[in-house]
């Protein structure tokens, strides 16, 4: 094992020892210097890192670091300064201290360094994306397109949550395009590119050919879509760009994490526009699929994984293919430290932090009331107390709701930790707040607000 | 903790410290302020992890311990106390802090001091020791040409170069470029760790945040007196300041500073003397019609007739001139500039008259200080500027 991934061990150890705040604030930019005679020197970017690695948590290092080296004796840091880690040649930018300012404003060759590329990365193709019941829709829409080019659906929208194949989807249609037709002007940018590169623009005083530019293309994907909503100038700007590939029969594909009606503060005839074509989801991926997903990346990473383990792994990670693979790779990796195949204890064993309440660690149920009664502005006596007033019920639902979700209490447990309420109530609370936010966006979105804000107290 | 000390003191440190607490912290602990009660003496800290910074006073303690203490709260509430002389502080079981003074009686909710960050101290001796009327000075010359918030980082610093003879203070955003030369000799150095320093080349970038806050500090400071001292460490990755009881950590800014020596020129074809209040007003008006996002203004100096002229004019807003004083040597020269730009540098010169040296339109243009007495160029500062194309 080599330095880098000793620290990368360690730290994994490490940070479930102390709260993500302290970990990102503390570990952030460290690393290995130096590792001889049984003694480890650990760079670090400040002194303020220094003092308090070998101060305060020296002993959760050297813990750490003894449970995959047991030889190691002790540790020490040193900050990092530029003469140490920079490679000379870096160190040396002969860049000239002052230039003339119309140089650095007009120069017209920067100005889209990357208009002409068409920014897709090629590892998203049809081929390797996993189809089944959730995404077959939208799939067989992207496909079409991709055979049919502005003729079959103009536009395509696409939307689903987080980390379900959106991006590939969208990004397959322009490498299937390229790899048909390489002569087609493909372009592929994230609605907050698009805005940033419209502000650069405007401020250069570029905005028509900025606009141009745009009305070359043959195939326009615009990721997260949803961006753009509130920002009236970009949104004027889209619009006619929008327009005039339309009129050519130009495709556009757009991708988003909500329907278009659910996008707020977005004009209307933008609105329309953008439910004129074709409007498909992807949901969350269903067991057999997940199952098939983790199949198929074990098999072209090379990952020796038994059945029972990719079971197990299937049925804890449901929402996000992201945190599906990422679980998978988290295994695989282990494994390959310590040299074990993966079967379903093992995976159980080093998935148990993420799985079950892992993520949750230090989060308690006075957080979860804590941050329900300063989101809603009430009390927590308020919540605790037994009254029915209106203000105060939604809070509680909800605070009985994450309860459940977050950490797992058990039905009466948290009827008692709210002024001893009966199990019924509970349950009826958790069952409305869940179907609830199937329907409404809005809580959906206060619901996932006071989450973050539950996660970053630690 | 229960101690008493002197109000005013308490109040100054307190003030000082605070404004190093930043407002995105991802720890919360950061929010606060470190008492800590020694046998005979109270220190406040604060830090944002970037600057660290320790205040202490002298103090009557009668148990020692720690706490620390919301920074926005208690700054806030020593603004608002009503003065008085002596002010006691006692801390309960329950991390709360109790104030009393004269008539006014406090409890602050206050939190376990264990979690806050340790400050690094000094390990070295100190290699400067600069009077506080000559940092002020530096500062207050050197910082125009400061970039804020640039993308490149090694330039929202100041470079100190420290040669055998001299030490060099520079900061540049890439437009323009101000350096102020301090003798050596006209301050204390550590001499054997200064030769050492000096004839390694070193050179290191500090973070203009950290000389804002101290300048802030000394500035309001009337304890302060214009020869006292700042004393100055460096070492790997940090730099150290003290000074009344006062001690500063920053880090140092990672990176390479672009050369820049190769820009000042060693000669210029024509020089301009003129008056800085006339040239700094002649400048301000001319911005108010100058044209385009640049701000441009033009210097116009005629050898043959004789004049020279401060002109703007836009297409938008009209125009305007200022004929300046014909104080020249050298050939007619025509350069256009940013009104912002120049004015800085106008603004920086503290003597009464300011020089310009031109070589011609479109290489750098220096402003110099000009002695009283003898009307030569002074050498210690220079704000070079680029003239804008056209």
């Amino acid at each position: 094992m080599n330095n880098e991934e000793l620290w990368k061990t360690a730290l994994g150890e490490i940070e479930l020892s102390i709260s993500k705040a302290n970990f990102k604030t503390w570990f952030k930019n460290t690393s290995i210097l130096s590792y001889e005679d049984n003694h480890i020197i650990i760079g670090v970017p400040n002194g303020f890192a220094k003092e308090w690695l070998e101060n305060k948590y020296n002993i959760y290092i050297l813990k750490s670091l003894r449970n995959i080296q047991e030889n190691i004796q002790s540790v020490s840091c040193n900050i990092i300064t530029n003469s140490k880690n920079v490679p000379i040649q870096n160190a040396q930018p002969s860049m000239d201290a002052i230039v003339p300012p119309q140089n650095i404003t007009l120069n017209k060759k920067s100005y889209f360094p990357s208009f002409l590329e068409n920014n897709l990365n090629q590892k998203y193709t049809f081929e390797n994306f996993v189809v089944g019941g959730s995404n077959e829709l939208a799939r067989a829409a992207c496909f079409a397109v991709s055979q049919n080019l502005g003729n079959s659906y103009n536009p395509l929208f696409i939307y689903g949550g987080v980390g379900l194949g959106k991006t590939h989807l969208i990004q397959s249609i322009g490498n299937e395009i390229i790899k048909r037709n390489p002569a087609l002007n493909v372009k592929y940018v994230s609605s907050e590119r698009f805005t940033s590169n419209l502000i650069d623009a405007i401020k250069n005083q570029k905005a028509n050919e900025f606009k141009e530019s745009y009305q070359k293309i043959d195939l326009l994907i615009i990721d997260d879509i949803q961006f753009i909503s509130g920002k009236e100038k970009t949104q004027e700007e889209f619009f006619h760009i929008f327009n005039y590939l339309y009129q050519l029969n130009k495709q556009i594909v757009l991708s988003s994490d909500r329907p278009p009606k659910a996008i707020q503060i977005l004009e209307e005839r933008l609105r329309s526009r953008f439910e004129g074509g074709m409007i498909a989801d992807v949901s969350m991926p269903d067991h057999e699929t997940r199952v098939a997903i983790l199949r198929k990346k074990a098999l072209k990473d090379k990952i020796e994984i038994s059945n029972e383990a990719i079971e197990f792994i299937a049925s804890n990670i449901k929402h996000n293919v992201r945190e599906l693979e990422g679980a998978l790779n988290r295994v695989s990796v282990s494994s390959q430290l310590t040299n074990q195949s993966i079967d379903l204890t093992y995976a159980k064993n080093s998935l148990s932090d993420i799985i079950s309440s892992g993520k949750k660690k230090g989060i308690t149920y006075k957080h979860i009331l804590k941050t329900v009664s300063s989101f809603y502005e009430v009390s927590i006596d308020d919540l605790i107390a037994k009254n029915r007033k209106k203000e105060v019920v939604l809070p509680r639902q909800i605070a009985m709701f994450l309860m459940r979700q977050e950490l797992q209490f058990s039905f009466p447990g948290i009827g008692d930790k709210l002024g001893g309420r009966d199990h019924t109530t509970v349950i009826h609370a958790c069952e409305k707040i869940s179907s609830a936010i199937e329907i409404d966006e809005k809580l959906k979105e206060s619901l996932e607000d006071i989450k973050n804000r539950i996660y970053s107290v630690i | 903790m229960k101690l008493t000390c002197i109000q005013d003191n308490l109040k100054k440190s307190i003030q000082a410290c605070e404004k190093v607490v930043t407002k995105r912290n991802t720890l919360p602990i950061l929010n606060n302020l470190l008492l800590e009660a020694d046998k005979n003496s109270l220190k406040i800290e604060a830090t944002n992890l970037e600057i660290g910074i320790i205040a202490k006073i002298g103090a009557k303690v009668e148990k020692t311990g720690r706490i620390a203490v919301p920074a926005k709260l208690i700054s806030s509430f020593f603004s608002n106390l009503p003065s008085g002389e002596k002010i006691s502080l006692e801390t309960d079981k329950e991390e709360n802090l109790k104030i009393k003074s004269g008539s006014n009686k406090t409890i602050i909710k206050s939190n376990i001091a264990d979690d806050f960050p340790l400050i690094p101290l000094k390990v070295k001796e100190f290699i400067l020791k600069i009077p506080a009327i000559f940092f002020r000075m530096i500062f207050s010359k050197v910082s125009p040409a400061i970039a804020i918030n640039e993308a490149r980082q090694e330039l929202t610093g100041f470079n100190l170069i420290l040669k055998e003879e001299e030490l060099f203070w520079a900061a540049t955003d890439s437009f323009r470029l101000s350096e102020y030369k301090l003798e050596r000799k006209n301050i204390e150095v550590d001499e054997a760790e200064y030769m050492r320093v000096a004839q390694n080349g070193s050179e290191i970038i500090i973070p203009f945040n950290v000389l804002a806050e101290i300048n802030r500090i000394i500035s309001t400071d009337l304890n302060m007196e214009d020869n006292n001292k700042i004393n100055i460490s460096i070492e790997e990755g940090q730099i150290f300041f003290e000074f009344n009881r006062i001690k500063i950590v920053s880090r140092l800014i990672n990176g390479k500073y672009p050369e820049y020596k190769h820009i000042i020129p060693n000669k210029y074809e024509t020089k301009l003397i003129c008056d800085k209040i006339t040239l700094q007003n002649g400048i301000k008006l001319a911005g108010l019609f100058a044209s385009g996002n640049s701000n441009e203004i033009r210097l116009k100096i005629d050898s043959q007739k004789k004049n020279v002229f401060l002109l703007a004019s836009g297409s938008e807003t009209g125009e305007n001139s200022t004929e300046l004083k014909y104080d020249v040597h050298g050939p007619s020269q025509e350069v256009v500039f940013n009104a912002k730009y120049l004015l800085d540098g106008v603004l920086a010169v503290s003597t009464k008259e300011v020089m310009i040296l031109i070589n011609n339109d479109t290489s750098p243009i220096a402003i110099k200080e000009v002695s009283g007495k003898t009307k030569e160029e002074l050498n210690d500062f220079i704000y070079i500027v680029m003239p804008i194309k056209k």
